[in-house]
């Protein structure tokens, strides 16, 4: 792992200390605002791609928060998103209830679900807890399958229903993503200043010294999956905005994979320009190889470890750079 | 009596691992307003007895109070917020947390903004993390640490890291401070220095208890010094009268015979 992920950082000065240049703040700024910008430049089907990419971005970052916060690996939190997706999914095509609702009782399940899954699990680390969600991925497309009464089964469901009455449904699924994303972004960033951020860290690196000083590490365990299930949960409901349909295929064990993917090549980073590289990097690469038939396995192998390489010989590089430029 | 009060006991304190015991029913008494020294050789005991008292390990006999009440059965996080706190043997500072951050934590279980003041710029979260700074650098000042709380723990020297983790350990201030090894790893000069602290520390309503390899600091600091040795006290009693024990000498320096 480069050195560039070693510190989850708190104020400018260390991050100033850390990055060199801008802080992230700046940098997050930076991309938002070009975010913003890009449907008057791209065509609709970018705009509906970076949407996607969006939702997915928020995926990643709740992959890589149980990685930082919780030490652990999850291949299965595709469960969380269809709960969130799903909580939009029926509750528009059912009731005709628009993400006002959804959205909270999404963030609710995605809790209590996470909360729910931490309690049985809460003495397992490593393999095993991975394993343990790999379950979770496993029984969701069938667990969708068998409830198509309300889940429409194959089909899916179709989410039509305005978050804003009268606005452009299409400009509205490319900017309610973005708005997520920077809001769960914003809330992140928050928790690594709080108690209970701080506390999350401590449960992680020394279990010992954080239940010394009052934090039980039974606590720490739920709280980073019910977050992370919270997180995905969101995911799950802006995946199905801004994607329009809800079905089984899009929660199977190779999307909870590639969220993973997605969270390796951010280098579990949880600022937002990180979290939108692993999901760009989870929307974009199918896409861009989808003319590459039966090689698109080899290429995006290719493109995995490329990411990989670079990522971790970027401080190297940079370094290099920097001494060029001070010598010419 | 108020002294007698303040104390931290242990009754017959016995601790098995398969069928090897570890202690064989040990009576303590860390007295508030005294430094209490525990020392023996590598093995003896130290670091077991201090897990039972600190709720790491449950001892399968005896009992442990605190000024009168019972700790049994109570975990470790249990055992903070009734103010009783300790070091490690090896340094377990947050390598993500700068050395403030990982004071504030000393302190963290006397707070309780909820979780949304966590995710949002809420007035009692600001609040709260204001006050936690303002004792973390007040521990950091009576430590003499003020100038690296921006720092990480690994851009500081061992013995600044010791440090560090006392002032975690003080910043709450705790009835009850357990140090474990506070000066494994440090130089002279940093354990000079460390002895200032502890000096500093002691206070008339502190437990402070000690588990130390360096005799010259514990003979140095400590009121009262406890011996333990395959799991049994060999020695009680004063620096002065542990010194001139000829158990303890004959731990420590080997007897006549073993020549």
């Amino acid at each position: 792992m480069s050195n560039q992920s070693t510190h989850i950082s708190t104020n400018e000065s260390v991050l100033m200390r850390l990055t060199g240049i801008a802080t992230p703040a700046v940098t997050s700024g930076i991309v938002v605002a070009s975010m913003i910008l890009m449907p008057f430049m791209l065509g609709g089907s970018w705009t509906f791609t970076l949407g996607l990419c969006f939702a997915n971005s928020i995926g990643v970052l709740a992959v890589s928060m149980l990685v930082r916060y919780g030490g652990e690996v999850s291949i299965g939190h595709t469960f969380f998103t269809a709960l969130g997706a799903y909580s939009v999914g029926v509750l528009d095509t059912r009731y005709g209830i628009s993400l006002w609702a959804s959205v909270p009782l999404a963030l609710l399940l995605g809790v209590a679900f996470g909360i729910i899954f931490a309690w049985p699990s809460r003495n397992l680390h490593g393999i095993y807890l991975a394993v343990t969600t790999l379950a979770l991925a496993l029984a969701v497309p069938e667990m969708i399958n068998n409830f198509d009464s309300v889940t429409g089964g194959y089909e899916g469901l179709y989410v039509a229903t305005p978050l804003i009455p009268g606005a452009s449904m299409g400009s509205q699924r490319y900017y309610v993503a973005l708005a997520m994303l920077v809001i769960v972004c914003f809330a992140v960033s928050r928790l690594r200043l709080s108690r209970q951020g701080m506390a999350l860290l401590l449960a992680k690196t020394h279990p010992a010294a954080a239940d010394a000083f009052g934090t039980r590490r039974v606590w720490a365990r739920i709280s980073i999956m019910g977050i992370s299930g919270g997180i995905g949960a969101l995911c799950g409901a802006t995946l199905a905005f801004s994607g329009s349909t809800v079905s089984p295929g899009g929660f199977t064990f190779w999307q909870a994979i590639f969220l993973l993917v997605g969270s390796v090549v951010s280098f579990y980073g949880l600022s937002l320009p990180r979290v939108l590289l692993g999901g760009a990097f989870v929307t974009l690469v199918p896409q861009l190889l989808s003319a590459s038939g039966a090689w698109i396995p080899v290429f995006y192998g290719l493109s995995l470890l490329g990411m990989i390489l670079l990522g971790h010989y970027m401080p190297r590089i940079r370094k290099t750079m920097s001494r060029n430029s001070e010598v010419s | 009596m108020g002294q007698m009060t303040n104390a931290l006991r242990g009754d017959g304190i016995s601790l098995s691992f398969g069928g090897i015991k570890v202690l064989k029913g040990l009576d303590v008494e860390f007295r508030a307003g005294e430094i209490t020294g525990l020392i023996g050789p590598n093995g003896a005991g130290k670091t077991s007895l201090f897990n039972c008292l600190t709720g790491a390990y449950s001892p399968q006999q005896g009992t442990i109070s605190y000024a009168g009440q019972p700790l049994n059965g109570l975990p470790p996080a249990a055992r903070a917020s009734k103010g009783i706190v300790r070091s490690f043997q090896h340094v377990a500072l947050c390598p993500d947390l700068t050395v403030r951050e990982n004071v504030m934590m000393g302190i963290a279980r006397n707070f309780k903004a909820g979780w949304l003041s966590a995710f949002f710029p809420l007035p009692c979260g600001r609040q709260e993390r204001a006050e936690m700074i303002r004792a973390a650098d007040t521990a950091l000042n009576d430590l003499g640490l003020s100038d690296v709380g921006d720092k990480f723990p690994s851009e500081l020297p061992p013995g600044m890291q010791r440090l560090v983790e006392i002032a975690r350990a003080v910043v709450g201030k705790p009835s009850v401070l357990m140090l474990d090894e506070p000066a494994a790893g440090l130089n002279n000069s940093e354990t000079r220095d460390l002895t200032t602290v502890l000096r500093r520390l002691a206070s008339s309503d502190l437990v402070m208890v000690v588990v130390e390899h360096d005799m010259d600091l514990v003979m140095s600091i400590c009121d009262r010094i406890y011996v333990l040795n395959f799991g049994e006290f060999v020695a009680v009693g004063s620096p002065e009268d542990v010194r001139r024990n000829p158990d303890v000498i004959r731990i420590y320096l080997g007897s006549d015979d073993d020549e």
